[in-house]
Parts: C-alpha cells; sequence; structure tokens
C-alpha cells in the first residue's frame, strides 16, 4: 500500500501549483457564496417590500367594498390588479371571509363565490414570512385586512415570482461562469508561476534520481545565482556528487584489487599444490637416470611425471584463467567450472573440509553469460565460506537452470554468513571500514548481470546463498546499444 | 377595429371644431352648458360615442356640453330631481317610478323600433336550457333600478312562481351591462340578467367577451331606455335644445356616427303607453309585496 500511495503521490513540482489552485478555486467558490447570499437577501427584501406594498394599496381600496359586500367592485379591482405586468406581479387574488368562505376570487371556476377557501390559506404562506427558499414561480402569500380596527377578511395573492426565479438563475449561471474562468486564470497562471519557481527544485530532483548511473553535477551557468538559497542547494549538490564519484572511484579500485586479494589468499595452496607433485617428479627424473634400460621403469616414471606436470599446467592454467582480462567477454562454459574446482579444491582440503560439487548445466545454458563475473562470484563465495567456517564443514556448489535463469547455491554447514556482513552482499549500504570487499564485488557484479542474490537453506537445514542471473544479456546488450 | 379607428380620428376632429364652436357660441350668448347624465349601464368604456355626441349636440344647439357620469341610476335621477341635470339616459323602470316627476323626452329606435328585451345569460358550455336550470346559481344583476338587469328577472321568477331571493344562492349587483357579460364569460357569476341591446351590441364590439356567453332566456318586448328631463323643465331651453339635437340626430356628421356606434337608428317620441308593459312588472313584483 505504502509504494502504491508513493507511486500516487505527485511530485512537488506539480503538488503544489495543484494547491494553489485548489485555493484559488476554493476562495473563488467561498466569493461566489457570498455574492449569491447578499443576493438572495437583497432579493428578499424586494420581494418582502413589493408584496407588502401591493397588500397595502389593494387592502385599503377593498376593505370598505368588502364591508359593503360589493362582490362585482372587488372582482373588479382584484381582475384589474391582477391584469398588470411585471418581474413581481399579483396573477390571481382572493378573499376569504372569517368562517373560511370565498368572499371572491379572482379564479371564480376554482373558487366560486361561498365555497370553501381553507385550503387557499393553508395553501399561502403570511407576508410578513416571506422568504427566498418558497420563491418558486408562483409564490401565494396572505395577509389579514383590517378596516376600523375588525379583522375582516384574509387576502391572499398569487404572485408571480418566474421572472425573479429566471434573474436568480440567470445570476447563478453567469456569477458561477464569471468566477470559474476568473478562477480558472488565476489558477492557471497561479500554476504557471509556482512551477517556474519550482522549475531549479525539480530539476535537481531529476538529477538526482536519474535511473541507471551516478547523479550528475550541474555545469556553473545552470546554477541559479539569483536566488542564493537554490544556488546554495544546487552547489551542495554538486558537491556531494564529486564526493559520490569519488567514493565510487575508490570502491571500484578496491574492487580491482580484491581479485588480487583471493589469488593472494590461494597462493600459498596453490604453491602447495605445485610443490607436492614436485617430490615425486624428481624422484622419478632419479629413477630415469639411474635405470634407463630398464623401459619398464621409465615408461612408468615417464608416466608419473606426465600426470605431476599435467597436474601442475592445471593449476597453471586456472590461475591464470582467473585473472585473463578477456574472460570479462567470453562466454560461460561448464570448463569455466572445473576450473574453479581445481583453484578451490586444495583450500578446502588444506582446511579438512568437505567439498560438494554439483554442477547440472551444459555449455549451451551458460553461454549468455560472461565467464570472468561469474567466475569472480563463484570463487569470492566460496572462498568467503570456507574461510568462515571450520575443518570438518561441509561445503558445496550447486548450479542449474529454471525458468531462463542460472541458480547459483554456494552452501555450508557452518553458521552461516554473519548478520554484520549481510549488508555487504545484500544491499548497497555503504561498506564499513575494516572489513574486506569480497562480498560487495559480489553484489556489484551481480547487479551488473541484472542478477539477484538472496539467503536461504538447503534441504539439510545448511546455510545457502542463492545467486540467480537471467539468462538473456544478449537483450541487455541490444538494449544498451 | 379599423373602422372605428378611422371614426376615432373623425370625431376627433368634430370635437375639436364643435368645442371651438361651442367656445364661440357660449361666450356670445353667455349660456350655461347642456348637462346629460349618464351611468355605466348604457355606457363604459365608449367616450367615442361621447365624443359624437357632444359635438353634435354642439352644433346643432350652439350650446357646450357637460356629461355627468354616475354609478348607479340612483344618483342619477336624484341629480335629474334636484335639477343638476338637464336630461338622462335612463331605464324605463326608474321613469315609471317617477311618473308624476319624470318624463320621456325621446325614445331610441333600435332594429327598427323603440322596444328592447330583457336576456338572461349564462357561460356558453353551461349546460342549462331553461331559466328553472339556473336555480341556485351565482347571479349578476346591473342595477337595482335597471328594467332589463334586474327588474324583468325577478318579475319572471314571481311569474314562474319561485322566491326571487333564493331562486339564485348568491346574486350581487354590477352597475353594468357590460360587467353583467364580464361576471358570466370570466364564471365570476353563473348567470347574468342583461339588456338584449347592450348584449347585442357587445356582440359586435367585443366578440371575444360574449361569444364565452349564450342566451338563455329572452324576455318580452319593453320600451327602449328612453332620454328623460324632470317634468318641471319640460318646457325649458335646454329641453327644447336637447330635443332639437335629439330629433335631428341624423342631421350632422357626429349625430350620425354617433347613431352608428350605439347601433341606433334614430329617436323617437315616446308614446303614452310605451312603457305600460314594464310598468306592468312592476306592478307584479308590488303585488308580490
Amino acid at each position: 500500500m505504502a509504494s502504491v500511495a508513493s507511486s500516487l503521490t505527485l511530485p512537488l513540482s506539480l503538488r503544489v501549483p495543484l494547491i494553489v489552485a485548489g485555493l484559488m478555486v476554493l476562495m473563488g467558490l467561498i466569493a461566489s457564496q457570498l455574492v449569491m447570499s447578499s443576493l438572495v437577501r437583497s432579493q428578499e427584501r424586494q420581494l418582502s417590500d413589493l408584496a407588502r406594498s401591493d397588500f397595502v394599496t389593494l387592502s385599503t381600496t377593498i376593505a370598505p367594498l368588502i364591508q359593503r359586500q360589493d362582490i362585482w367592485e372587488m372582482y373588479d379591482v382584484l381582475d384589474r390588479a391582477t391584469q398588470r405586468t411585471g418581474g413581481f406581479s399579483a396573477i390571481s387574488a382572493s378573499l376569504v371571509d372569517a368562517r373560511g368562505r370565498v368572499i371572491v376570487s379572482t379564479r371564480p371556476e376554482q373558487y366560486p363565490v361561498g365555497a370553501h377557501g381553507v385550503d387557499l390559506i393553508a395553501s399561502s404562506v403570511p407576508v410578513t414570512e416571506l422568504s427566498y427558499d418558497n420563491a418558486q414561480d408562483v409564490i401565494s402569500l396572505r395577509d389579514v385586512i383590517v378596516y376600523q380596527g375588525r379583522p375582516i377578511a384574509q387576502f391572499i395573492i398569487e404572485f408571480d415570482a418566474s421572472a425573479l426565479a429566471a434573474e436568480r438563475r440567470q445570476t447563478w449561471f453567469w456569477l458561477i461562469a464569471g468566477n470559474a474562468a476568473a478562477t480558472g486564470l488565476l489558477a492557471l497562471g497561479g500554476y504557471f508561476m509556482i512551477r517556474r519557481v519550482l522549475a531549479p527544485i525539480g530539476r535537481l530532483s531529476r538529477a538526482m534520481s536519474v535511473p541507471g548511473g551516478p547523479p550528475q553535477a550541474f555545469a556553473p551557468e545552470m546554477i541559479p545565482h539569483r536566488d542564493r538559497e537554490l544556488a546554495n542547494l544546487y552547489e551542495t549538490y554538486n558537491s556531494m556528487t564529486r564526493a559520490v564519484e569519488a567514493r565510487s572511484l575508490t570502491e571500484r579500485r578496491l574492487a580491482e584489487r580484491e581479485r588480487f586479494v583471493s589469488l593472494g589468499r590461494l597462493s600459498g595452496t596453490l604453491a602447495h599444490e605445485i610443490n607436492n607433485p614436485l617430490g615425486g617428479l624428481l624422484n622419478s627424473v632419479d629413477t630415469i637416470k639411474r635405470f634407463p634400460e630398464r623401459s619398464d621403469v621409465v615408461l612408468k616414471s615417464a608416466d608419473i611425471l606426465e600426470r605431476g606436470l599435467k597436474q601442475m599446467r592445471d593449476v597453471a592454467r586456472s590461475t591464470l584463467s582467473t585473472y585473463r582480462n578477456d574472460l570479462a567477454t567470453l562466454p560461460l562454459t561448464t570448463a569455466d567450472f572445473e576450473d574453479l574446482y581445481l583453484l578451490i579444491r586444495p583450500e578446502i582440503e588444506r582446511k579438512a573440509q568437505e567439498l560438494h560439487w554439483n554442477i547440472d548445466v551444459d555449455d549451451a545454458d551458460c553461454a549468455a553469460l560472461p565467464a570472468g563475473p561469474v567466475r569472480q562470484v563463484l570463487l569470492n563465495l566460496l572462498l568467503n565460506a570456507s574461510g568462515a567456517s571450520d575443518a570438518g564443514t561441509e561445503l558445496g556448489l550447486r548450479i542449474g537452470v529454471e525458468a531462463q535463469t542460472l541458480h547459483l547455491t554456494v552452501w555450508d554447514s557452518g553458521p552461516g554468513l554473519p548478520p554484520h556482513v549481510r549488508p555487504r552482499l545484500l544491499s548497497d549500504a555503504p561498506v564499513d571500514p575494516g572489513g574486506g570487499l569480497g562480498l560487495r564485488l559480489v553484489r556489484d557484479l551481480v547487479t551488473s548481470l541484472k542478477g539477484d542474490i538472496r539467503l536461504s537453506r538447503t534441504e539439510n537445514g545448511y546455510s545457502a546463498i542463492i545467486v540467480t542471473l537471467p539468462l538473456s544479456p544478449a537483450e541487455e546488450k541490444s538494449d544498451d546499444a | 377595429m379599423t373602422r372605428e379607428g378611422r371614426f376615432d380620428r373623425r370625431a376627433f376632429l368634430s370635437s375639436l371644431t364643435a368645442g371651438l364652436a361651442t367656445a364661440r357660441y357660449a361666450s356670445a350668448r353667455g349660456q350655461p352648458p347642456l348637462r346629460i347624465g349618464l351611468t355605466p349601464v348604457f355606457l363604459d368604456n365608449e367616450w367615442q360615442v361621447l365624443e359624437s355626441l357632444r359635438a353634435h349636440v354642439v352644433t346643432v344647439t350652439g350650446q357646450h356640453v357637460e356629461f355627468v357620469q354616475r354609478r348607479t341610476y340612483q344618483e342619477v335621477v336624484a341629480l335629474l330631481l334636484l335639477g343638476e341635470l338637464d336630461t338622462a339616459w335612463l331605464c324605463g323602470y326608474p321613469l315609471m317610478q317617477r311618473p308624476d316627476r319624470l318624463t320621456a323626452l325621446a325614445i331610441p329606435v333600435w332594429r327598427g323600433r323603440p322596444l328592447y328585451q330583457a336576456y338572461i345569460i349564462a357561460a356558453e358550455n353551461r349546460d342549462a336550457e331553461t331559466l328553472s336550470d339556473l336555480k341556485g346559481d351565482i347571479h349578476a344583476y346591473s342595477d337595482p333600478d335597471s328594467n332589463s338587469g334586474h327588474l324583468v328577472t325577478v318579475a319572471e321568477l314571481l311569474a314562474q312562481n319561485e322566491r326571487p331571493e333564493a331562486f339564485f344562492d348568491t346574486s350581487f349587483f354590477t352597475f353594468g351591462h357590460r360587467n353583467v357579460v364580464r361576471a358570466v364569460a370570466q364564471r365570476l357569476a353563473g348567470s347574468g340578467s342583461v339588456d338584449g341591446y347592450i348584449y347585442e351590441a357587445l356582440s359586435t364590439a367585443e366578440p371575444d367577451l360574449v361569444d364565452r356567453t349564450r342566451v338563455i332566456w329572452r324576455s318580452d318586448w319593453h320600451g327602449f331606455p328612453p332620454v328623460v328631463i324632470a317634468t318641471e323643465r319640460k318646457d325649458s331651453m335646454a329641453t327644447a335644445a336637447l330635443s332639437r339635437a335629439l330629433f335631428e340626430i341624423e342631421a350632422t356628421e357626429p349625430g350620425r356616427e354617433a347613431l352608428r356606434q350605439l347601433q341606433l337608428d334614430g329617436f323617437a317620441h315616446p308614446r303614452p303607453d310605451s312603457f305600460d308593459s314594464i310598468a306592468a312588472l312592476m306592478a307584479r313584483v308590488a303585488d308580490r309585496g
């Protein structure tokens, strides 16, 4: 989830401008709301004033007519009053007496004289309670007509508020459209302005996260000298890149040396390996000298000599192969594993350890990988396993192919890789001073081959280091090209 | 409408000419204007007719004319009896209420006769065929002192052995025959009592209004609403001038125009029995108490 969240998080150079734009939109909304509420209050006052004015005017005219029960005159007055047109005009008017009977209505078919008028009252609101919320297309308002201090009728007027409702809708539309346009422009402007301000930060961020290579320093002309803070940041970054480069160079040199360190570690054993047969060989030479006429003795001694010399030749060839530079490009073969066996076996025997060698691949399987890095990886891991284990320990190498991946498993029955050295093999964390660089070299080589390293256990429960290398370097090369 | 518009301009010009003539005559002779009383029962929104009449009277009599409008017959009759008016266009019913003090000066001729009918009308889509179908209605009368707009209906209900005050659920007065038609057309009233002459005139002038109503019942023929004077002013100069103006109405263009607008043929001398039928209705109502 965390990785998903981090992948969804926008970069700073986009996030900040978007936040600014969002705040501007919010400001626009608040401004629109304020304007609309002000308009609503204004229209409420306007409606209330207009309605009250109509009620007062008509009530004054009609009250004596109610008193005289002059139905026609009441109707005529109301009918004329409801013939007006305008923004907020009466469209019908009715009078209801104290018993709830219609005195007269300008909608006589619906409310004839003397009919029940209670629903007319029920469907209206007092003019004093007029609010914009009930300002639909038609508003029904009522008031009490008082004549000579006595309430004589309920006066219900329906007003046509469609023009006001339309005005409100139109105002809403233009306000929202105007504010949206203004906010959009401001937000866009703010977005680009902030993006421009943050552009140097973005460049810095991109330079720091270039994939597949060390961070690159900025050229002096790219440093924004006008902004002191940013200039300091860029210079600090440049200092950091130089430090990283220097460290990387040092590590490369140390790794190069490591190849010879492993040879140094083997040199005594190799000398012993050469020295051992020498005594037997010299004895054979003496024998040949003493019994030159005895062909059977000469042949036997020559045979001994040949075997001894072949052994010495193989040891020398293996040692030389390990340090030949062209191995880096030659394809890996099963002969390389045999060379490794020759190199490591004497060291194992010297330490009275038991070596298990299980190679289950052929040349075609591993031809896609370069010989040099793979040999160096295995040599370092085997030497490390042997060095960290006591006499009598079993250790071994198992090689196989599975799903287009070469699996190299180096295992031992010893205590396994101590935790404090694991980061050298399993991470890119800086290496603690004092330790060797053999395991870090293994990691670098595996990484360069797009491979992976993990710790595991064999089926016997022995600790194991498993290196997996994809068997598709040809594609990688073409990609690199 | 085009015809009316054309006439309006002519009426205005006639009025202007007559007005100037009146001013000249009035200032020369120092005579007071002729005061003519009217009610909205007859005339409502008909200022063109008044202008034509004014122009005609001024032309014939040389006297300025002052129209005095009141809402009810009662008010106009009161002014006439007080001498505030020289004449008034009333109805036969108020005339017959004061036969001792009022005299008919002239009686309009409509469709060749000085007679008219009262109509009882209802909404055009109303399911009613006879007067009895209107029982329980909201009914619109014209004026309490109107023959066609009140008396005829009350008398007819009595003739049908109905109680006029109970026959209709509610009744009210509109004080104008046109208002009766409006009340029925707009469904304020279910039915109404209206002057047949006014109804027919409106069917030409405002067909949209009249088409929303239909006649349910027609009365007998009665004497047409007359032009009335106070009896004691029968021999006055004003009466003579008015009499001349009325009986010579076809002598001037404004007079002929006024007749066209009023859809009348002219004025006739009333006969002693012109309003006997109205008197009979009054007697029927009075007999009932």
